[in-house]
């Protein structure tokens, strides 16, 4: 979309605003307990069961209906590992239990993007930069241009394909994304740091290969086709997934972007504001909260990025609500209508802008 | 003794499967594959003794004490190294989603199969009260290896004192006990401070000692009958105090005015003593007052005032420690407090609990404080 534009909002209102924020955070964070542990150990037994279950029936199953539910489960499992698990443990939001299998600075997880880098890339950069064209590197991932604000190159005209190369090959894209080949190749990354980089992203994207594409298949002997086939789709189905919920929690229409200079000198209630309209909800149930590691609560996931997960659904009512108080968009909608937007804005940017006559 | 062999069969067995296991699941490559944490998740739900990693004990028995204090009767996995006599485990408990760890004395005999801890109910002890009302006999609980320098040593001297007051009875009665096991043939005094007969821990058992075990005397000072304890009374009991090796645990200020005796009387015979900071509140300090930063892990030590963000207090004293936003997001910079009263500058809540994780870039130092960076 277009820069944000200048808040309507007086100082104190603004500041009136960040305090009724933090109070909604207060009382879910001095609220925590057995209930949350009970729900993320839940979430982690299902994505083990289903982990299991589905190599099992890759391995031992017969027949094309037990390969397909193969192939689903081990989506599932690595779908809820990804989103509900360890996007949400990694970013602290169980740091409190004081469980060390739940620490946020030593959680790994089953996707070719190193933990640490992700850390960095994602809850340095991302979520403190957010929507700040030039710092926030999720914006179009170095790769599609989404607003008008990005300069046009020739490479967009091919933008539609390299959206669909990303999509189905998310995880790599997500992994190599705190390479910054930008910067290194502008010069403004040591050769030595970009290698050291590098090589932690190979060393991951190698453990994942060795796992899903040859030590797993090796053990099936004579059915190794059959599963390194259902490893496949099962990571080509969790790349899908996790590229369309993500692309739906900043990409859409109506999401704001800022300017570096006018986020300077920023207090925590201007903040709160560049996170809730850089953001875009979607709606659903239960399940497909969980499904989609409740970043489809984009809005109240950028504005607690440390709460657990599965209590934004009892926060946003009222956010949304001090949204109404105080006039601001609280963009929200299903997941088809969302994604059609974040299309739209990919299709619209394929093309150079048009020149306006002077 | 028939039984020790039997008693170290599974100890020795358990390290020598155990330690290359961990080792290989830790390897990056396997952790990648299956994570350790899901092998012990798997086991515990198999049995909740069995353990790669901690040190799992299940409730045998509870023994009421006093009106306050509970003896729990442990027997530990096969992952249990064994402990010296005066030493402590800390015992983690999970209380509403929160792991939470306190020290406790051991009070059993050190060879012992099984081993006790005796927990006094604090008022306000997260930890004591959930001991007290929760745990039952069957119940299984994670507790580390056997630790601290208070200890009895292999060469015992001639003549020796063991004092104790209060609680502080728990790891001076595992000496006693090492003492009568070990059947040392000097002589020594027993000498233990507590309020009332109702207040006494462990009396029975202490009544069979002393009748069992000749080299010993017995001395139970109690403050309500005879007084207020002081050096004083001490001397007066212990009349050859100064040429008894101590070894003495229980209150600060009791353990203070000791040592100050030990001091000022220039006694040569060696004082050892331990302390227990039950949940150590160290009162927060007004902002603005200097405090020393222990660096546990660089070994580095600074002074600051103020109520700056640790983060830029420690990039000032030339530290460069792991950070990202600076406000308070990534957790980047978060690291475990050892020790000490921080302030969260973010929501102006000051806590002082040992061992916890904090963010150096929205924290404050309100005391002394020990960082794990």
């Amino acid at each position: 979309m277009s820069f944000a534009q200048p808040t309507t909002l007086s100082r104190e209102q603004i500041a009136e605003f960040e305090r009724e924020v933090d109070a909604i955070r207060a009382s879910v964070m001095n609220n925590l307990g057995q209930a949350d542990v009970d729900h993320i150990r839940n979430m982690i037994r299902i994505s083990r069961a289903s982990e299991i279950g589905g190599r099992a029936l890759l391995h031992f199953g017969l027949g094309p209906v037990s390969w397909v539910a193969g192939v689903v489960a081990l989506a599932n499992a690595k779908i809820l590992d990804n989103m509900e698990i360890g996007h949400n443990v990694m970013h602290g939001q169980y740091d409190w239990t004081g469980d060390p299998s739940l620490n946020s600075q030593k959680f790994e997880w089953d996707i070719a993007c190193d933990g640490e880098q992700w850390r960095h890339s994602h809850n340095v950069m991302h979520h403190t930069y957010t929507n700040i064209l030039g710092k926030d590197r999720d914006l179009g991932y170095s790769l599609l241009r989404m607003t008008d604000e990005q300069k046009w190159k020739p490479r967009h005209w091919f933008q539609p394909l390299a959206n669909l190369m990303l999509a189905m090959g998310f995880q790599y894209g997500v992994g190599s994304h705190d390479l910054e080949i930008g910067r290194y190749k502008h010069g403004a990354m040591p050769k030595e740091e970009f290698k050291a980089r590098l090589d932690r992203f190979l060393t991951k994207v190698g453990k994942v290969w060795f796992k899903d594409y040859l030590l797993f298949p090796a053990l099936a002997l004579w059915s190794a086709p059959r599963v390194l086939a259902g490893n496949f789709l099962a990571n080509l189905i969790r790349n899908l997934w996790t590229y369309v919920i993500i692309f739906c929690g900043h990409f859409t229409e109506g999401v704001a972007i800022y300017r570096e200079e006018d986020t300077r000198n920023e207090t925590r209630g201007d903040w709160y504001i560049r996170q809730l309209s850089g953001s875009s909800n979607l709606e659903g149930g239960r399940f497909f909260h969980i499904m989609s590691g409740h970043l489809s609560h984009q809005i109240e996931h950028h504005l607690f990025p440390d709460m657990p997960a599965h209590r934004y659904t009892e926060v946003a009512p009222q956010i949304q609500a001090l949204c109404r108080k105080y006039g601001l968009f609280y963009n929200t909608g299903s997941l088809f209508k969302q994604y059609l937007t974040v299309m739209k804005r990919i299709l619209t940017h394929t093309l150079p802008p048009k020149r306006i006559a002077a | 003794m028939s039984h020790s062999s039997t008693l170290t069969a599974p100890t020795r067995w358990a390290s020598v499967i155990n330690a290359p296991v961990v080792a290989a699941l830790q390897h990056p490559w396997v952790e990648s594959i299956v994570r350790l944490s899901a092998v012990e998740d798997t086991m515990s739900a198999l049995h909740p003794m069995l353990s790669l990693t901690e040190v799992r004990a299940r409730v045998i028995r509870v023994v009421d004490e006093t009106a306050s204090t509970k003896t729990f009767v442990l027997q530990p996995n096969a992952l249990w190294q064994g402990a010296q006599a005066g030493q402590f485990v800390r015992v983690r408990v999970q209380i509403d989603g929160r792991w939470v760890e306190r020290v406790y004395s051991l009070s059993s005999k050190p060879a012992a199969r099984r081993i006790a801890i005796t927990v006094k109910r604090q008022d306000r002890g997260l930890v004591s009260q959930h001991l007290h009302a929760q745990v039952k006999v069957g119940d299984v609980l994670t507790i580390s290896q056997a630790d601290g320098e208070f200890a009895l040593p292999v060469q015992l001297p001639e003549k020796m004192l063991l004092l104790s007051a209060g609680s502080g009875i728990t790891p001076v009665m595992a000496m006693l006990r090492d003492l009568q096991a070990r059947k040392y043939q000097g002589d020594v005094i027993f000498m233990h401070v507590c309020r009332s007969p109702d207040d006494l821990i462990f009396a029975k058992r202490l009544a069979t000692i002393a009748a069992e075990f000749s080299q010993l005397s017995l001395r139970v000072h109690f403050d309500e009958t005879a007084g207020r304890f002081s050096p004083q009374v001490l001397v007066a009991a212990v009349p050859d105090l100064a040429e008894r090796s101590t070894w003495m645990c229980g209150p600060g200020p009791l353990m203070d005015a000791v040592h100050q005796y030990w001091e000022s009387e220039s006694l040569a015979v060696p004082l050892f003593s331990v302390r227990f900071v039950g949940a150590p509140l160290l009162p927060a300090t007004a902002p603005g007052t200097p405090v020393e930063i222990v660096c546990a892990t660089s070994g580095k030590t600074f002074t600051t005032q103020g109520a700056e963000p640790l983060l830029v207090q420690a990039e000032r004293a030339g530290l460069s420690p792991k950070h990202g936003c600076r406000i308070g997001i990534c957790r980047s910079c978060q690291c475990v407090k050892k020790s000490g009263t921080v302030q969260n500058l973010q929501t102006g809540e000051v806590s002082s609990a040992p061992n916890e994780l904090i963010r150096l870039c929205i924290s404050s130092a309100r005391s002394d404080v020990a960082l794990d960076i």
